[in-house]
């Protein structure tokens, strides 16, 4: 992060969503190594673990790409973007925020009709019979963060790039 | 035109030359395919089908339970990474063979190994290596073409070692077992090792100036070194180990082996809260983008699918009349090809689905393909003109030129495009440790 601005309140919303995605990446983790020893070392086992953790990896994910699209840490191909001049550089990232932000806006809307399809269907985990959709909701809301963010991103690359994280995508 | 009847060919067409170019335009890999996707979807099956199938792609993908092997082995590698084992694991090495000539370069090629195997990102082993052993090398008089070339072919051990985020992906997008994959990198990963050994050694004995001796260490000081190295050592041997012995499935032995890297880290004093929210972020940022990309290939591969591309270049390629090996070498050319365009992962997600159906078609092993695949894709990691552990390198030491390192990059691609040659012609060399799981 650059010294050179101090933390907005975009920012902290920003730090606070990626701090709750690394926590979930986290939690995922400690669920399956407790599960692991709670079966091979006590032959028992944490009631709807399995559940708990794909569903766990469902938020981590989508709070994840709200994350990875603010930041620009998708995988991308830089190749004609390196070549390219300032100006060109800028133009293409605008373009590519742009296009990111239409198939994220569309995924968010089409996962709500799941998450309310789930709440309709009224899918219970398997050991205690707890509702998913709530799970689902998260995950969802991570995904309307997601929106959020490339949409600050976007006015960022238009109005002050300088406040960007320089991005150099994870590709080539 | 008539643009209300083209044939699904020329649906499938336009959808790979949008695809290429919305890629090109830097749009994210797994957004373009998921944008092409559902777009060319949804004009053969309409909008309505198309559209459904970005919910529900998406939310299976990610709570699907198999794939949290992803996340969980980044976690590890990034625990471990934060922890500095790099540094230590160099360390280490150094002091056994850093007094012979060409050592220091056994040394990176050894720790390179070591790393890249809890790590599993051939980028982020390179990166890591041009800060901790590039300097080295450079202090004891290794040219700088040498010490970059190593260290970029030292970084493809990454992705043959397990656990290996790319072998992962791979058998999670053909259905086969990922603990077999890893097994299965086992022995071809130390071949590569042994390989680059071996190149150095060959190098030492043309030019014996070139390489010169290093710093000679006492037996206090080597067995000093290795008190470092043995905790994440365990930490490997426990994870693959139980993985091999059906102790864990893929996911749980990530699991463990994540928390395991963090307690490791905590116990020896190498974590504080700065370094384990560092690396929760950072794996939680790879996961995220990997699977960004998974759940835009399965969008496209359904698109695929409906197009009849897979089985349609299955049935072009068998009319050819072309021998299996001849098809296999037509296909290791595209992927040397591609490997100057695309990042490793993109590449498998994207052009598995199509090219699998003929590998199995053509009567090659699975699991053995999946080897010949990533080694190959690894090579354009470091092959001119573009490579793109040469780019990481170079942005950690920009005073060297991208000719400099291409030149000492040269003979570890030979050596690789040998090792490529040894395991085609001898599969056994990646199933034999497979075949032993149960």
């Amino acid at each position: 992060m650059s010294n050179a601005h101090p933390k907005s309140p975009f920012d902290k919303i920003i730090d606070t969503i990626e701090w709750l995605a690394a926590l979930f990446v986290g939690i995922v983790a400690f669920n399956i190594f407790l599960a692991v020893v709670l079966r091979k070392f006590f032959d028992t086992s944490i009631p709807d673990s399995y559940d708990f953790g794909r569903m766990l990896l469902g938020i981590l994910i989508f709070w994840g790409i709200a994350a990875t699209s603010y930041r620009g840490n998708h995988i991308t191909v830089d190749l004609l973007w390196t070549y390219a001049n300032a100006r060109w550089k800028r133009i293409i990232d605008v373009f590519a925020t742009l296009v990111l932000l239409l198939v994220v806006t569309v995924q968010t809307i089409m996962l709500f009709d799941k998450v309310a399809m789930t709440y309709r269907d009224h899918v219970l985990t398997y050991d205690l019979n707890l509702p998913t959709w709530p799970f689902f909701a998260v995950a969802w809301m991570g995904d309307v963060c997601a929106v959020l963010l490339i949409t600050i991103r976007t006015y960022r690359l238009l109005r002050d790039p300088e406040a960007l994280t320089p991005t150099t995508g994870t590709g080539h | 035109m008539d643009w209300m009847n083209l044939s699904p060919d020329a649906v499938a067409l336009i959808g790979f030359v949008s695809l290429f170019a919305l890629m090109l335009l830097r749009v994210p890999v797994g957004m373009a395919m998921g944008l092409v996707g559902v777009c060319g979807y949804g004009y053969i099956a309409g909008s309505g089908p198309a559209l459904k199938l970005i919910g529900q792609t998406s939310m299976r993908t990610v709570t699907d339970y198999t794939f949290g092997v992803i996340p969980m082995f980044m976690l590890m590698g990034a625990f471990v990474s934060v922890s500095g084992v790099s540094r230590e694991l160099f360390r280490a090495a150094n002091a056994f063979i850093g007094h012979l000539r060409g050592g220091l370069g056994v040394a990176t090629v050894v720790a390179c190994g070591g790393f890249a195997a809890i790590c599993g990102s051939s980028v982020a082993t390179a990166a890591t290596f041009s800060s901790v052993a590039y300097p080295e090398m450079r202090r004891f008089g290794y040219p700088q073409s040498f010490s970059t070339g190593v260290i970029a072919a030292g970084g493809t051990l990454g992705a043959m070692l397990p656990p290996s985020t790319v072998l992962a992906v791979y058998a999670i997008l053909t259905q086969q077992d990922i603990g077999k994959l890893f097994m299965a990198g086992i022995v071809p990963g130390i071949l590569a090792m042994l390989m680059y050994v071996l190149t150095i050694v060959i190098i030492v004995k043309v030019r014996p100036d070139w390489l010169p001796r290093g710093e000679h260490k006492s037996w206090g000081e080597r067995f000093a070194g290795l008190k470092d190295v043995w905790a994440p050592l365990v930490l490997f041997v426990f994870v693959i180990g139980g993985l091999y012995g059906g102790f864990f499935t893929p996911t749980e032995a990530g699991g463990v082996g994540a928390t395991g890297a963090f307690l490791l880290g905590v116990l020896r004093g190498k974590l504080n809260r700065a370094t384990t929210l560092e690396a929760l972020l950072s794996a939680t940022r790879t996961a995220a983008a990997v699977f960004t990309v998974l759940i835009g290939a399965l969008i496209f591969g359904y698109f695929l699918t409906i197009t009849q591309v897979p089985q349609n270049l299955t049935a072009y390629v068998s009319d050819l009349g072309l021998g299996r090996y001849q098809v296999l070498a037509l296909i290791m050319v595209m992927y040397l090809v591609l490997g100057c365009l695309m990042d490793a992962m993109a590449m498998i997600i994207l052009t598995v689905p199509i090219i699998f159906p003929i590998i199995v078609q053509l009567g090659f092993d699975p699991i053995w393909f999946g080897i010949i695949i990533v080694m190959t894709v690894e090579l354009g990691l470091i092959h001119p003109p573009v490579g793109m552990n040469v780019f990481v390198i170079k942005s950690v030491v920009p005073d060297v030129s991208f000719t400099t390192i291409f030149k000492g990059v040269i003979p570890f691609v030979l050596t690789d495009l040998l090792r490529l040659v040894i395991l085609i012609a001898f599969p056994v060399i990646a199933l034999w440790l497979p075949g032993q799981m149960g």
